[in-house]
């Protein structure tokens, strides 16, 4: 069957990663790996964190294990102890991935390395993910995502203008380790396609987080300055983009910039655009739409630092002001549906904001059928959850089954695969190895 | 020698790169870090934005300024001219698409369709092609030819929302989705169409919606309101599940430190940290609920800490007691004090026809040996002679006729 024909059937990866990883093992588990989740006995940590299903905090509630762990399978396994290192290496000689996320050292401590893994099996792919990595001086630090935000150099520029660095929500540093996480998993499984040997993949949070930051080191590297912290301002032209409208905010410049002459069109036939037809306004408007300037202008287009990043408040900040007012006239008159079509179709970029309500009842998105449907019969629920980042034409991205209860696929992997009987897996599970 | 390994990882893997700007680029540079042959295709005509980013033209101290943030997203590829938009144009891109494993472009919807370079043209000059297409509302639907930067995205899908003080939504100064989901998500779909492709020998299309895959990293938010009804929002540098957390003020100008205490045993850590033994049994913080209850206290019992001390200071003190901590690192920090950064090289300077340039290096390690990155991104043309001759076998008089008939603007 077609939707069942995934580009990852072929691949089995065991999940042991916490949540600065675990975005990794979902990515490649809706591409179709088998992904098995090892939790330890009594369940992972990760159940713990909210929120919960109904608000009601228990282990097989927590909305966050769902949602990262969808479409994989549990087992439990204690791999700290003689009898679970042993199962673990008979599962490693028929794996293609291990993701873990132990502190670095952790895995060789308990005779589990790398170096012993690949002597199990050559053409595994190892990959740890933590917050600086397997080597260095801080890699024994700890780090959670604000720690990763920091230390990755995006959190200084955040936040209000003399106010304090105010972090991403959403635990984007996981999201953003985990996706090269995943990025360095696929690289080492397409070169093991040719050569037949794995790798051990070593990434870092504080890396990740590092090509998140667009021209922060850069601008240092170059003119020797800091970013600031400028608030909700553009950083190129140094001016605002949030606007409130009649039904919510729009995120646009003032006038559109470029697109400011089809704005002004548009904002004329409806005798809202004041007047901005003014000679006075005609340099800064020549400025936003990114015309070379008039001869004889004072201005010049190029310059130091400073000026070429923040090149609208060179401008009296009046004007700015002003032309800033009259747009937002305009859209208080206006519903963000009706300025987004209506400045899209001018070839002007704007986009509606939305918070998590907005997004979950979006025209787009839905139109598209974005979120999925996920069954649980057992809890008598359907939960709808975010959907496919990407589509592939043949083999599609597909949530399929629940996340796992804990060791929900005990037996299938330790009696059906590995053989062990059902006395020696009670017995295990009463030494608390699984 | 070191990294050689790590940077032929993808050799033998060409691809044709027509995206511009920022979300498109990253992406194939993931594929020339690692040895894929990346040609990046461009126009003179059709300047590429980051060309021109930051725009000074003057050579400083033997920096070369211009585009530095082009040379960084463009670096270890290869740079060709070609006008699309003339008529003898389509034959040569044809060609190099016949040779190549990966087409990837990040324009609206209709655009490559509209230059005789959709998909369905593409499977009949190559039919295991992987073709990858990142316009912001995907191929289809009536919205398919609008577009949108990377900020905007942000706060369409929701992302804004979760950051910032309660009822302040935050909007970052940079375009995130440019350089966090998007490039990503489109490298990760196209290694896995790759290797697909090794087993069954098919190739396919990809689709990724920038809204869509910007989306994603909602995380558990929107199960919250979909199962819950509840809105998440932000809650400044705190945390629903960790106290103490946040970003404390220390001593020097506009320094901070990030704190964030997650278990009690961090708890009791930091507390003797911060010789504050008293504070593990007091009734006020005795529990992670009675933390969150009295939080306000709480920061300012650490905020008089870190005040006297530098974030160094206190990242290494607190680190030393096994409790997490950084540096709210400028770009001042992570090029000169960051000893992470320095001893994993996450940042190189090359050497540019015009002068020093700087670029982020490759980020993820593999069995021990790094990448660097080799070379910046290309000025513009500079491999016209090797690709048009040494890959397709123009002659040089075939070439010659291109340039002076506008085929290479």
């Amino acid at each position: 069957m077609k939707t069942e024909n995934r580009a990852l059937n072929d691949i089995r990866v065991l999940d042991m990663a916490g949540s600065i990883g675990v975005y990794a093992t979902k990515l490649l588990a809706d591409l179709g790996a088998d992904v098995i989740r090892i939790e330890p006995p009594g369940g992972d940590p990760m159940r713990s964190i909210g929120p919960f299903i109904e608000d009601r905090n228990h282990l097989e509630n927590s909305l966050f294990f769902i949602h990262y762990n969808a479409e994989k399978k549990s087992i439990t396994l204690n791999i700290d102890s003689e009898r679970g290192s042993k199962l673990f290496k008979k599962l490693v000689e028929n794996v293609d991935v291990i993701v873990e996320s132990l502190p670095p050292g952790f895995m060789e401590s308990v005779g589990l390395g790398y170096p012993v893994l690949r002597r199990i099996n050559p053409r595994l792919i190892l990959t740890s993910v933590t917050a600086f990595g397997q080597t260095g001086p801080y890699k024994d630090f700890k780090a959670y995502d604000l720690i990763g935000q920091a230390m990755g150099g995006i959190l200084h520029s955040l936040g209000p203008v003399g106010g304090p660095p105010t972090a991403l929500g959403g635990n984007q540093a996981y999201h953003m380790a985990s996706a090269y996480a995943a990025i360095g998993t696929l690289i080492a499984l397409l070169n093991r396609d040719v050569t037949g040997k794995g790798h051990w993949v070593d990434i870092s949070m504080q890396a990740a987080m590092i090509r998140m930051t667009e021209r922060i080191t850069l601008d240092y590297w170059l003119y020797g300055q800091n970013r600031k912290r400028i608030g909700g301002l553009e950083f190129y032209r140094g001016i605002r983009v949030r606007f409130p409208c009649k039904d919510g905010e729009v995120f646009c410049s003032a006038l559109g910039g470029a697109g400011a002459e089809a704005m002004l069109q548009w904002m004329e036939s409806e005798g809202m655009a004041g007047d901005l037809r003014d000679e006075k306004y005609a340099d800064i408007l020549r400025a936003m739409q990114g015309i070379p300037l008039a001869k004889g202008s004072q201005q010049k287009t190029t310059g130091s630092f400073a000026s070429s990043l923040m090149s609208m408040l060179k401008y009296p900040e009046e004007l700015l002001i002003h032309i800033e007012d009259v747009w937002q006239a305009f859209l208080l008159t206006h519903t963000r549906e009706e300025l987004f079509i209506g400045a899209q179709q001018r070839g002007v970029r704007l986009l509606p904001i939305n918070d998590v309500i907005g997004v979950c009842e979006d025209k787009v998105l839905n139109d598209r059928a974005f979120f999925v449907d996920i069954a649980y019969p057992d809890l008598g629920m359907v939960l709808r959850d975010t959907g496919a980042p990407y589509r592939l034409s043949e083999t599609p991205w597909k949530v399929m089954r629940r996340a796992p209860f804990i060791g929900e696929h005990n037996h299938e992997i330790y009696h059906t695969e590995l053989g062990l009987s059902d006395t020696d897996i009670k017995k295990l599970t009463e030494a608390h190895v699984i | 020698m070191a990294g050689s390994m790590s940077q032929s990882l993808l050799k033998g893997i060409r691809v044709v790169d027509f995206s511009w700007v920022q979300a498109g680029p990253w992406v194939g540079r993931f594929f020339a870090n690692y040895g894929a042959e990346v040609i990046r295709i461009e126009s003179t005509l059709r300047m590429d934005w980051a060309r021109n980013v930051p725009g000074d033209p003057e050579v400083l101290n033997g920096k070369h300024h211009k585009g530095a943030l082009f040379t960084n997203v463009n670096c270890d590829k290869l740079g060709i001219t070609l006008n699309l938009k003339h008529p003898k144009a389509i034959k040569i891109a044809w060609k190099l698409i016949a040779i190549s494993d990966v087409v990837i472009d990040n324009f609206t919807a209709d655009v490559m369709e509209n230059l005789g370079l959709g998909y369905d043209d593409l499977i009949k000059i190559k039919p295991d092609i992987i073709a990858l297409s990142m316009p912001v509302f995907g191929k289809t639907g009536p919205y398919r030819n609008f577009g949108g930067y990377g900020n905007a995205i942000w706060g369409m899908a929701g992302l804004d929302s979760l950051s910032g003080k309660l009822g302040q939504p935050l909007t970052a100064s940079i375009a995130l989705a440019d350089f966090g989901p998007n490039p990503t998500h489109a490298a990760i779909a196209l290694l896995a169409a790759l290797h697909y492709r090794n087993r069954t020998g098919k190739g396919q299309f990809i689709e990724l919606a920038q809204l869509e895959s910007t989306a994603c990293w909602l995380g558990p938010s929107v199960l919250d309101y979909t199962v819950n009804r509840h809105t998440a929002t932000g809650h400044g540098n705190r945390s629903l599940y960790a106290a103490p957390h946040g970003v404390y003020r220390c001593t020097g100008d506009d320094k901070w430190c990030a704190i964030a205490v997650q278990t009690e045993e961090e708890w009791a850590s930091f507390c003797k940290a911060i010789d504050k033994q008293e504070l593990i049994d007091d009734i006020r913080f005795s529990s992670l609920a009675k933390r969150k209850e009295n939080e306000d206290q709480l920061d300012w019992i650490i905020e008089a800490w870190a005040i006297e001390r530098t974030p160094e200071e206190v990242m290494t003190w607190l680190q030393d007691a096994g409790v997490a901590a950084g540096v709210v690192e400028t770009g001042e920090d992570l090029l000169l004090y960051d000893q992470q950064a320095k001893y994993r090289e996450y940042f190189v300077t090359l050497d540019h026809p015009d002068g020093k340039t700087f670029c982020e290096n490759t980020t993820i390690a593999f069995s021990g040996t790094p990448a660097r990155v080799r070379r910046p991104g290309p000025v513009m043309g500079q491999d016209n002679e090797y690709v048009y001759k040494e890959i397709l076998g123009m002659t040089e008089e075939e070439i010659n006729k291109c340039y002076v008939d506008g085929v290479f603007d």
